[in-house]
C-alpha cells in the first residue's frame, strides 16, 4: 500500500472516530463507538494498521509515525467523551438527593445532671485514691448521731429536723431514721476497717427543708474521709485543692474559714478561688476526737480529715441552674439539655 | 447577731472601716451577712455558729476583736451603788425545781420613774432591730444584747405575797403572757409564780399581770440560769421563741448572771433613779470552776501541720481569756474562761490557736502520698447500665425516695410487708418510703405525657426499703425502666444489658400474672434461674390508673444479681478461621409451645457445632395453619474450629435437631 492512501485512510478514521465520540449522548453510545474504533480484536484501527505491513520500508518510520499519533488522538477523544458523561451524571444526581438534610437521628439517653456530677467527683477523687464507700440511707441514731458527736441533747436531733421513721406495727418511739448526712457512711466503714482509710461515701440525703430554689428535702452528698497517722490539716488543704483543681481544669486556691461541726475539729468552710471570687465549696475539719474514740481508733495514734459538699448546689453553679428544685421537676427536656 | 458600731466600739478601738472589721471576724469564724446603716450609726449582721453563744452580745463580738487587734478591752464595773434595807426584807425566793431552772437571782430597786428612754440607748436599740419601749424594759434588753444573759424586770408591786416561787408548771396551767394571749403550760416547763399564779415562763417569756407599766416603782430585776433543752421544747411547743429563748437554749456564761443583774441596776439607778435594796436574793447552784485543760505543744503541728511558736499559742490563749496555769517546753495547761464553755478538751484550744493564728497559714501543697483506689464491681455494673440504657434511649430520672400512700401501694413486687413511714412528710403527703421504683416512674411518665412531650423512655437506679422487724431495712438498689415501647423492645435493652456484662446465664423470662399488666405481656425475668425482676405491659386499667394517654411498658430489676452475675473482665475465646454456614429450620408448632423451650432442646440437640441459634419470626395463620397452631423459624449458625464445615455435617445437625423438636415438641418441619 502507498504511503498515501495508508494516510487518507487515518485521517479519515481520524475524523470519524472525533466526530462519533463528540457526538455520543450515553455511556452506551460511547461504549459502542470503543469498541468500533479502539475494539482490540475488529476495531477499525487495529484494521487500519493491518494495512502498516505492506508500506514500502522507507516510508515504514512515517507511517508508524502518523499511526501513533492518530491512536492517541481517538484514545483522547473517548477520554473526553467519558469525562463530559461523567460530569453530567454527577450533576444528574445532585439533582435527586440533598446531603445537607439531617442523619437518621439515633434517640439516645441523657444522664441525670447530678447523676453526671457525681460520676465526674467520683473520678477525680478516685485519682486522688480515694476509693467509694456505700451505706444504708436509713439509719440508727448511733450512727446518724451518737458516733458522730452529736448527743441527745443536741438541737439537730430534734424530731422536727430530721426524717425519723415508723412502722405501721410498732407503737415505741421511732429509733430509725432517713440518714441526714453521709458521715453516718464513715462510721461503719471505719467502725469495720483498720487504719488507714480513705473513702468517699456520697448518695442521698434527707432533711425537712422547705423546697425552695437553694433548698431540697432531698439531696445528695459528697463527703471525704482520709484517716492515718500524721495526716494534717495541710493534707486537708492540699487534697482539696487538688479537688478544686482538676474539677475546675485550672489551679485553683483554698480559703479556710472557722465554723464549726459536731463531727469535726477544727471545723472549717472551705472556699475555692472561682473567677477572682471566693465562692462556697463546702465544710471540712480534722475528724474530733471523739469520733475516732467512737469508732475505737486512738486519737494519739491517728488522726483524719473529712469534707462534704451539696451535690446539687455544686452541679447547679456549674451549669448554671437557677433553681435546684429543677432537677427533680421530671421533664425530659431538662434532662435532654445535658 | 446584730452589733451595733457605735455601741461595739464603746468596749474596744475598732478600725477604720467596717469591712476591715468584718474580713477579720469573719477569717475568725463570724460570717458576716450584712452591712447596713441605720441614721448615724452602722449595723453588722453576723452569723454565730451554734457553740460560740458567747458571741450572741457586743462584749463577746468585743473580746473576738480585742483578741484579733490586740487592742484593749474596756468593760462597765457593773458596781451599782448599794442602799438600803437589806433585799431579803422585801422580797423572797424559791426554787422548787432546780432540773429546770439551776439558780436563779433577783434584785429589787425601789423608788424608780418610768419614762422614756435616753436618746443615745433608745438609738443603739434601733441600730439592732429592738424598738424602744420604756427606760426600764429597755435596759434589760439593752444589757441582755451587751453580755448575752436574757434578765426580766417585775413590777414587785404586782408580785402576789412579794414571793418568786420557781416550779414546775402544772398540767393544763393556763398563762397570760406579755403579748396578752392565754398559753396552755404542761409539765416540764418551768414557771416563775408568785404566791397565787404564774408571772413568766422562765426563760422563755414574761406575764402581762406583772410587766412594767408606766406606773411602776418598784422593780424586781431577775437574772437566771434555765436548763437549755426544757427552754427549746417549751419554745417550741408554744411557737414562743425570743431571744432570750434562743440564748438560755445555747447556754449562756454562767458567771454573767450577777455582773448582768449589777449592770442593769446600775443602768436602772443611772437612767430611773431610785435605790437599789442590800444583797441579791441568790438561790441554787453557784457557777462551778472550770476544769483545767493540757494542750500538748506537739499536738500543734501533729493536727495543723504547721508549726506555731510557743510565745504565739501562749499570746493567743491568754487574749483569749484563758488563765495559764502552767507553761513548759513541752506542754501548756489553761482554765478557760467562764464565757467559753465550748472549751473542755486539748483540740477545742488548737482549734482556737488555729483559728487566730490564721488558717492562711497552713499551707495547700503538701505532699499527699500516692496510694490506688478501687472501684468496686457494683460501680462498675452501674456505670455499663447507664451506658446501655443511654444507648437503648432511656433518660435518666431521679425521683423521690418517699413516695405517697397510693403511689406506695401502687406496686410492691418484693415484699408484702408494711412500707416504713416518715412522721413528717418530705414532700406533699410524701410518707411511705417506696419499695418498688415502679409507680414513680409512671408518675414521671405522666408529667411528660401532660407536657406534651414526645419521646418519654425513662430509667432510674435507685434503692428501694423493704422493711424488716425492729431493725433496720433491707435496702435493695433497682433498675427500673418505663418505656413507650413495647414488651418486646424492652426485653431487648434487657437482654443487652445481660450480654454486656458478659453474664454466663441468659436472661430467662417466666410467665407472670400482675393485675397491673396485660395478661401474656408480662413476665417475670431470671438470671440463672433466680428471679431477678419483673416486666409487663400495663393493662388498660392500670393506664387509666396511672393517668397516661400512652401505653406503657415496665420493668424493675434487682442490681445485685447482674452484679453477682457479671464478669467484668472476659477471657479471649480463640476464633475459627473457617466460614460458618447458616441453616433456617421452619417449625410447625402448637401455639402453646413456647419459644424458649424449643430453643433449648434445639441447642441441646444442635451440639458443639453450633455457634449460634437465632429467633427469626413467628408466623400464625389460622386459615392456612390451624388455629391454635403457629410456625417458628431459627436460623442454627454453624462453625467448626478445625476445618471447614461440610454440606453434609450441618445436614446431620440440621436432621437431629429437627428429631428432638419433633420428639419433644410435636415440632413439624414445614417445607
Amino acid at each position: 500500500m502507498a504511503l498515501t492512501e495508508f494516510l487518507s485512510q487515518l485521517d479519515e478514521l481520524a475524523a470519524a472516530a472525533q466526530s462519533a465520540f463528540s457526538s455520543a449522548a450515553d455511556a452506551a453510545a460511547v461504549e459502542a463507538a470503543r469498541v468500533e474504533f479502539l475494539g482490540a480484536k475488529s476495531g477499525r484501527l487495529k484494521a487500519v494498521q493491518k494495512g502498516l505491513g505492506s508500506i514500502p520500508a522507507a516510508d515504514k518510520p512515517a507511517a508508524g509515525q502518523r499511526f501513533n499519533a492518530v491512536k492517541q488522538q481517538i484514545e483522547a477523544a473517548l477520554e473526553a467523551a467519558q469525562k463530559r458523561l461523567a460530569g453530567t451524571a454527577t450533576q444528574a444526581t445532585a439533582a435527586g438527593c440533598d446531603p445537607t438534610t439531617p442523619g437518621t437521628p439515633l434517640a439516645l439517653g441523657h444522664l441525670h445532671p447530678i447523676t453526671q456530677t457525681i460520676e465526674e467527683l467520683k473520678d477525680i477523687m478516685g485519682r486522688l485514691g480515694f476509693s467509694v464507700a456505700e451505706g444504708p440511707e436509713v439509719e440508727d441514731e448511733w450512727h446518724n448521731f451518737e458516733a458522730l458527736n452529736i448527743p441527745a441533747a443536741h438541737p439537730a436531733r430534734d424530731p422536727l429536723e430530721n426524717f425519723y421513721l415508723t412502722t405501721a406495727s410498732s407503737g415505741t418511739a421511732p429509733t430509725m431514721l432517713l440518714r441526714s448526712q453521709t458521715s453516718t457512711v464513715q462510721i461503719r466503714v471505719m467502725e469495720h476497717t483498720k487504719p488507714p482509710v480513705r473513702i468517699i461515701s456520697l448518695g442521698r440525703v434527707y432533711r425537712p427543708d422547705t423546697a425552695d430554689a437553694t433548698h431540697y428535702p432531698m439531696f445528695h452528698q459528697i463527703e471525704g474521709l482520709l484517716v492515718d497517722r500524721q495526716v494534717t490539716m495541710a493534707d486537708l488543704k492540699s487534697v482539696l485543692r487538688l479537688f478544686a483543681a482538676s474539677y475546675l481544669g485550672h489551679d485553683v486556691h483554698i480559703r479556710f474559714r472557722p465554723s464549726f461541726f459536731p463531727f469535726t475539729e477544727p471545723s472549717v468552710e472551705v472556699d475555692m478561688q472561682w473567677q477572682d471570687r471566693w465562692i462556697e465549696f463546702g465544710g471540712a475539719g480534722m475528724v474530733d476526737p471523739h469520733v475516732l474514740r467512737a469508732v475505737g481508733y486512738d486519737p494519739d495514734e491517728v488522726s483524719g480529715f473529712a469534707f462534704g459538699l451539696g451535690v446539687e448546689r455544686l452541679c447547679a453553679r456549674r451549669h448554671h441552674v437557677t433553681d435546684i428544685r429543677e432537677f427533680y421537676k421530671k421533664d425530659v427536656r431538662f434532662l435532654h439539655q445535658f | 447577731m446584730i452589733v451595733s458600731w457605735d455601741w461595739l466600739s464603746q468596749y474596744v478601738a475598732l478600725p477604720r472601716a467596717p469591712d476591715e472589721l468584718t474580713a477579720r471576724l469573719m477569717m475568725a469564724g463570724l460570717n458576716h451577712e450584712s452591712t447596713t446603716r441605720v441614721e448615724d450609726d452602722t449595723a453588722i449582721d453576723l452569723e454565730v455558729t451554734s457553740n460560740r453563744p458567747d458571741c450572741l452580745g457586743h462584749i463577746g463580738i468585743a473580746r473576738e476583736v480585742a483578741v484579733l487587734t490586740g487592742e484593749p478591752l474596756n468593760l462597765p464595773a457593773a458596781a451599782p451603788r448599794l442602799g438600803k434595807p437589806a433585799v431579803d426584807s422585801l422580797a423572797a425566793v424559791v426554787l422548787e425545781c432546780p432540773e429546770l431552772c439551776p439558780r436563779y437571782t433577783a434584785r429589787v430597786i425601789r423608788g424608780i420613774k418610768v419614762g422614756p428612754s435616753p436618746a443615745w440607748l433608745a438609738r443603739r436599740l434601733r441600730t439592732i432591730g429592738i424598738a424602744s419601749i420604756s427606760n426600764v424594759v429597755d435596759i434589760t434588753n439593752y444589757v441582755l444584747m451587751e453580755c448575752g444573759q436574757p434578765l426580766h424586770a417585775f413590777d414587785l408591786a404586782r408580785l402576789a405575797g412579794k414571793k418568786i416561787i420557781v416550779r414546775e408548771a402544772k398540767a393544763g396551767e393556763k398563762f397570760l403572757a406579755i403579748d396578752h394571749k392565754e398559753y396552755e403550760l404542761t409539765r416540764g416547763m418551768c414557771v416563775i409564780a408568785d404566791a397565787h399564779r404564774p408571772v413568766a415562763i422562765g426563760g422563755v417569756m414574761g406575764g402581762a399581770d406583772s410587766e412594767v407599766t408606766s406606773g411602776t416603782t418598784e422593780l424586781l430585776i431577775e437574772s437566771a440560769v434555765f436548763d437549755p433543752i426544757s427552754i427549746r421544747n417549751t419554745a417550741r411547743r408554744l411557737s414562743l421563741f425570743s431571744p432570750s429563748s434562743y440564748r438560755f437554749e445555747r447556754g449562756p456564761d454562767p458567771e454573767a448572771v450577777d455582773w448582768a443583774s449589777r449592770r442593769c441596776c446600775e443602768l436602772v439607778l443611772e437612767l430611773c433613779g431610785g435605790e437599789l435594796a442590800d444583797g441579791v436574793l441568790d438561790v441554787g447552784q453557784q457557777p462551778t470552776p472550770r476544769k483545767r485543760i493540757t494542750l500538748r505543744l506537739p499536738q500543734i503541728p501533729r493536727i495543723l501541720g504547721i508549726d506555731v511558736p510557743t510565745p504565739e499559742v501562749r499570746r493567743i490563749l491568754t487574749a483569749l481569756g484563758n488563765k495559764e496555769l502552767r507553761a513548759d517546753a513541752a506542754a501548756i495547761e489553761v482554765q478557760p474562761p467562764s464565757w467559753r464553755r465550748d472549751l473542755v478538751r486539748e483540740i477545742d484550744l488548737i482549734e482556737e490557736v488555729a483559728r487566730v493564728h490564721g488558717y492562711d497559714k497552713i499551707p495547700e501543697d503538701t505532699r499527699v502520698p500516692m496510694v490506688p483506689s478501687h472501684r468496686s464491681d457494683e460501680d462498675r455494673v452501674l456505670s455499663r447500665v447507664r451506658d446501655v440504657l443511654t444507648a437503648a434511649g432511656f433518660d435518666e430520672a431521679l425521683t423521690a425516695s418517699v413516695v405517697d400512700e397510693q403511689t406506695s401501694e401502687a406496686f410492691t413486687p418484693w415484699t408484702d410487708a408494711p412500707p416504713l413511714a416518715t412522721t413528717t412528710p418530705l414532700l406533699r403527703g410524701a410518707t411511705h418510703l417506696r419499695r418498688s421504683l415502679v409507680p414513680s416512674l409512671l408518675g414521671v411518665r405522666r408529667t411528660n405525657e401532660n407536657l406534651a412531650n414526645p419521646r418519654i423512655e425513662l430509667f432510674e437506679t435507685a434503692k428501694v426499703y423493704l422493711s424488716g422487724r425492729n431493725q433496720l431495712p433491707f435496702e435493695e438498689k433497682m433498675i427500673g425502666l418505663c418505656s413507650g415501647r413495647d414488651f418486646a423492645a424492652v426485653v431487648g435493652a434487657l437482654e443487652a444489658l445481660v450480654d454486656v456484662l458478659h453474664c454466663p446465664q441468659k436472661l430467662e423470662v417466666a410467665e407472670y400474672r400482675h393485675p397491673l399488666f396485660k395478661p401474656g405481656a408480662a413476665a417475670e425475668l431470671r438470671l440463672g434461674g433466680k428471679p431477678c425482676g419483673v416486666l409487663g405491659e400495663l393493662a388498660p386499667e392500670a393506664l387509666k390508673q396511672f393517668q397516661l394517654r400512652g401505653a406503657a411498658t415496665v420493668a424493675e430489676v434487682r442490681l445485685a444479681p447482674l452484679v453477682a452475675s457479671a464478669v467484668l473482665v472476659p477471657q479471649y475465646q480463640p476464633l475459627s478461621a473457617y466460614p460458618a454456614v447458616e441453616r433456617d429450620v421452619n417449625f410447625e408448632v402448637s401455639d402453646s409451645v413456647r419459644w424458649a423451650d424449643l430453643a433449648a432442646t434445639a441447642q441441646a440437640a444442635a451440639g458443639n457445632l453450633l455457634e449460634r441459634l437465632v429467633y427469626v419470626e413467628t408466623y400464625r395463620d389460622a386459615q392456612r395453619l390451624g388455629a391454635d397452631r403457629k410456625s417458628l423459624v431459627l436460623k442454627l449458625v454453624l462453625r467448626k474450629s478445625d476445618g471447614t464445615l461440610k454440606s453434609d455435617e450441618a445436614d446431620a445437625v440440621v436432621t437431629r435437631v429437627v428429631e428432638a423438636c419433633g420428639q419433644r415438641h410435636d415440632a413439624k418441619l414445614r417445607a
